[in-house]
C-alpha cells in the first residue's frame, strides 16, 4: 500500500481507538501491533517491548518525575492560597487588585508546580469565592482561573516542555526560557481582558482596591518566599551551567518536600504518602504515554509513513504561513481532544521536519504548539481545567464558566498571532541567556 | 461532553470478589513499589550531585542507576495506576453509548488491551530470557547484567495484564461499571 495511503488509514484507526475509551497509551500500542502485524508480519512485534523500554531509558527522563513531585508537594499544601494572599495584600495599590493577584498567583504558581490543573485548583479554591464576593462577574472570576490555571505547561519549569524537548530532541534549558516572555505575554492579555470585561458589567467598584497595614504585608512572606527560592535556585543551577534539568530538579524535589515539610507542617505518612502516591500515578501516566509512543512513531518509520508525509509536505507548493495555520488548526482540534503529553508525542515528529523546511525555529514552534495546547485545556469538548473549576465553584453554572473561558480563548489566539509577527518574543530570552543557537 | 480521566482517584471496585481483592492488593504493592523506587531515585540522584559538586569526586553507577529505576518504577507501577484509572483516556464514544451498547465497547477495548499486553508479555519475557541466558551487560564502567533492569518488562506487562484481567471480570460480573462511567 502507498504510504501515504497508509499513512491516512493509520490517523483514523488511531482516532477511532482513542476515542473508544481505551487508555491513551495501551491504545497507541494497539495501533502500533496492529498495523506491524498486517504489514510488516509478526516478527516486528518482538521488537515491541524492547523499544517500549529504550524509549524510557533516558536520563533526560527523570526531569518529569522530579518536577512533578515538586508540584505535587506543593499542591498538597496550603501554599496557593498563600501565594495568592500574599499578592493580594501587595498589590492593593493596582487598580482591578484583585484579578490582577489571581492572575499573578496562577502565573507563579504554574512556574512552582508545572501542572495546570493542579494551579486551577490551588489558586481557585481561594480565589474565585474572593472575586465573587466582592462583586466580579462570575463569567470574570471562573474563566481568569481557567485560563490562569493553562500557564502551568508554558511557563517554566513546565513538563509540557520537557517532552517536546525530549521528542524533538531540543534543549529543555532553551525551551524553558522560550515559555518565559510568552507566559508573561499571556498573563498580561487575560489581565486587560479580566479587567475590561468587569468594568464593561457595570460596576467598575468591585475594582477597586482593599486596604492592608504594612505589617499584614509582611507577615504572609516568611510562607511564600522559601518556594520561590527553590524555583529561582533551580532555575539558577540549570542555566549556571551547574546541572542538568534532571538533576536540578531532583534537588529541586527533595528541597521543596523538605520546605513543606517544615512550613506547613507535611508530617504524617499519610501526607507524604499521598504525595507519594500523585506524584507516581501521574510521572508514570506520562511516561507509559511518551514509551507507547516511542513504539508508535517506530511503526510510522518503519511503514515508511513518516518520511512519506514529510515528502508530500515538501512538494506542496503553498505559503509557509498557510502550512502554519494549517498545523495550527490541526494542533487546536487535537488538543481539544487529547492531553498535551499525548499530542505533543504524536505530533512532534512528524511535524519537526516540516517546520524546520519552512524555515520555522522549532524552539518558537515549541511555544506555539504550547499555547494550541493551553486552548485545549478550556475548551469543549475535554476543557480539563473547566471541570476542575466546575468541581471547586459547583454553583457556577458550567456554561458560564465556559463562556467566561471564550474571551481567554481568543487572547491565546491572539497572542499566537503576536508570536507569529514578533517570534523574537519566544527566540530572545534562550539566545540571550545561553548564546545563539547554532 | 465527555471528560479525559486522569484527575482524581476513583479505584476500580472490587465488591469483596476474592479475586479481584486480591489483584488490587497485588497492584497496590506494585504502586508502592514503584514509588519507592521514584524515592530512591531522587536520593541517589541528589547523592550523585553532592559527590560531583561538593565533593569534587567522580560518579560510576548513579546515573545507570537512577535511569534503571525510574524505568523499573513505570513498568511496575502501569497495575496501580490502571487500578486507580490514572491512565489518562478519551471517553467520547462511550459517552455517546448507553447500556449494552456501552458494555459491549468495554469488552471490545478491555479484550483488545488484553490481547497486545499478553502479546508483549510473551516477547518481553522472551528478551529478558535472552539477557540472562546470554549473560548481557551494559556497556558502561559500571557493567551492569541487563536481565536485572529487564526483569521490570515481564514484571511490569504481567502485572498489568493481571489487572486488566480483574477490571474485564469485574464487569463481567457487574461488579464495576463499563469505563468506571456512572449510567445516566
Amino acid at each position: 500500500m502507498d504510504p501515504l495511503l497508509l499513512g491516512g488509514l493509520v490517523a483514523v484507526i488511531t482516532i477511532l481507538v482513542l476515542f473508544s475509551g481505551m487508555s491513551v497509551a495501551i491504545g497507541l500500542l494497539v495501533v502500533s501491533a496492529g498495523f506491524l502485524m498486517s504489514f510488516d508480519g509478526m516478527r516486528s512485534l518482538e521488537l515491541m517491548p524492547e523499544i517500549l523500554f529504550s524509549k524510557l531509558d533516558n536520563f533526560a527522563l527523570l526531569a518529569i518525575p522530579m518536577f512533578i513531585i515538586m508540584g505535587a508537594a506543593i499542591a498538597s499544601t496550603r501554599a496557593g492560597a498563600d501565594l495568592y494572599e500574599a499578592l493580594e495584600r501587595w498589590l492593593t495599590r493596582v487598580p482591578g487588585g484583585l484579578v490582577i493577584s489571581n492572575l499573578g498567583a496562577c502565573a507563579l504558581f504554574a512556574a512552582m508546580s508545572g501542572s495546570s490543573p493542579a494551579t486551577c485548583a490551588a489558586i481557585g479554591k481561594m480565589g474565585i469565592p474572593e472575586m465573587r464576593k466582592r462583586g466580579y462577574p462570575d463569567g470574570v472570576a471562573a474563566g481568569s482561573i481557567a485560563a490562569g490555571g493553562t500557564l502551568g505547561i508554558l511557563i517554566p519549569p513546565s513538563v509540557t516542555m520537557i517532552v517536546y524537548g525530549i521528542a524533538t530532541e531540543t534543549s529543555i534549558g532553551r525551551l524553558f526560557l522560550a515559555g518565559v516572555l510568552p507566559g508573561l505575554l499571556l498573563v498580561g492579555l487575560f489581565m486587560a481582558w479580566s479587567i475590561y470585561a468587569t468594568w464593561r458589567a457595570g460596576d467598575s467598584r468591585v475594582l477597586s482596591r482593599a486596604h492592608y497595614s504594612w505589617r499584614e504585608r509582611f507577615e504572609i512572606m516568611p510562607r511564600v518566599l522559601p518556594f520561590l527560592a527553590i524555583i529561582l535556585g533551580v532555575l539558577y543551577a540549570m542555566y549556571g551551567g551547574i546541572a542538568t534539568p534532571s538533576e536540578t530538579a531532583a534537588v529541586g524535589a527533595l528541597l521543596t518536600l523538605l520546605i513543606a515539610m517544615v512550613i506547613y507542617k507535611l508530617w504524617s505518612p499519610r501526607a507524604i504518602w499521598v504525595v507519594l502516591r500523585d506524584s507516581t500515578r501521574e510521572s508514570v501516566m506520562i511516561l507509559f504515554i511518551i514509551a507507547a509512543a516511542g513504539v508508535f512513531s517506530y511503526m510510522l518509520s518503519s511503514l515508511f509513513i513518516t518520511q512519506a508525509i514529510a515528502e508530500w509536505i515538501g512538494t506542496l507548493d503553498v505559503n509557509r504561513w498557510v502550512l502554519m495555520a494549517a498545523i495550527n488548526l490541526f494542533l487546536l482540534v487535537a488538543g481539544f481532544f487529547l492531553p498535551p503529553v499525548a499530542v505533543i508525542l504524536m505530533a512532534a515528529p512528524i511535524l519537526l521536519p516540516i517546520i524546520t523546511t519552512a524555515g520555522f525555529d522549532p524552539i518558537w514552534f515549541a511555544v506555539i504548539l504550547t499555547i494550541n495546547m493551553e486552548i485545549g485545556l478550556i475548551s469543549p469538548p475535554v476543557g480539563l481545567n473547566l471541570y476542575v473549576i466546575n468541581g471547586i465553584a459547583p454553583d457556577i453554572p458550567l456554561k458560564t464558566i465556559l463562556v467566561g473561558s471564550m474571551p481567554f480563548v481568543l487572547c491565546m489566539v491572539l497572542a499566537i498571532i503576536i508570536l507569529s509577527v514578533f517570534p523574537g518574543l519566544a527566540t530572545w530570552l534562550p539566545d540571550l541567556v545561553m548564546g545563539p543557537e547554532l | 461532553m465527555t471528560g479525559q480521566h486522569s484527575e482524581g482517584v476513583t479505584p476500580a471496585k472490587t465488591g469483596g470478589n476474592p479475586f479481584l481483592r486480591a489483584v488490587s492488593a497485588i497492584s497496590t504493592l506494585a504502586g508502592w513499589t514503584a514509588a519507592g523506587m521514584i524515592v530512591v531515585a531522587v536520593g541517589i540522584t541528589c547523592q550523585m550531585i553532592f559527590i560531583r559538586f561538593v565533593l569534587n569526586g567522580s560518579t560510576i553507577w548513579q546515573t545507570e542507576a537512577v535511569i534503571y529505576l525510574m524505568v523499573a518504577a513505570t513498568l511496575v507501577g502501569l497495575p496501580y495506576v490502571q487500578r486507580l484509572r490514572g491512565h489518562v483516556n478519551v471517553d467520547l464514544f462511550p459517552m455517546m453509548l448507553k447500556g449494552t451498547m456501552r458494555r459491549m465497547l468495554a469488552y471490545l477495548t478491555l479484550g483488545t488491551s488484553i490481547a497486545v499486553i499478553a502479546m508483549m508479555l510473551w516477547y518481553g519475557f522472551e528478551y529478558w530470557l535472552y539477557a540472562y541466558e546470554r549473560g548481557w551487560r551494559s556497556d558502561t564502567v559500571w557493567g551492569v547484567r541487563l536481565w536485572i533492569p529487564y526483569l521490570s518488562i515481564p514484571v511490569g506487562l504481567g502485572l498489568l495484564l493481571l489487572q486488566l484481567v480483574a477490571d474485564l471480570v469485574a464487569v463481567v460480573l457487574r461488579i464495576d461499571t463499563p469505563f468506571g462511567l456512572e449510567s445516566h
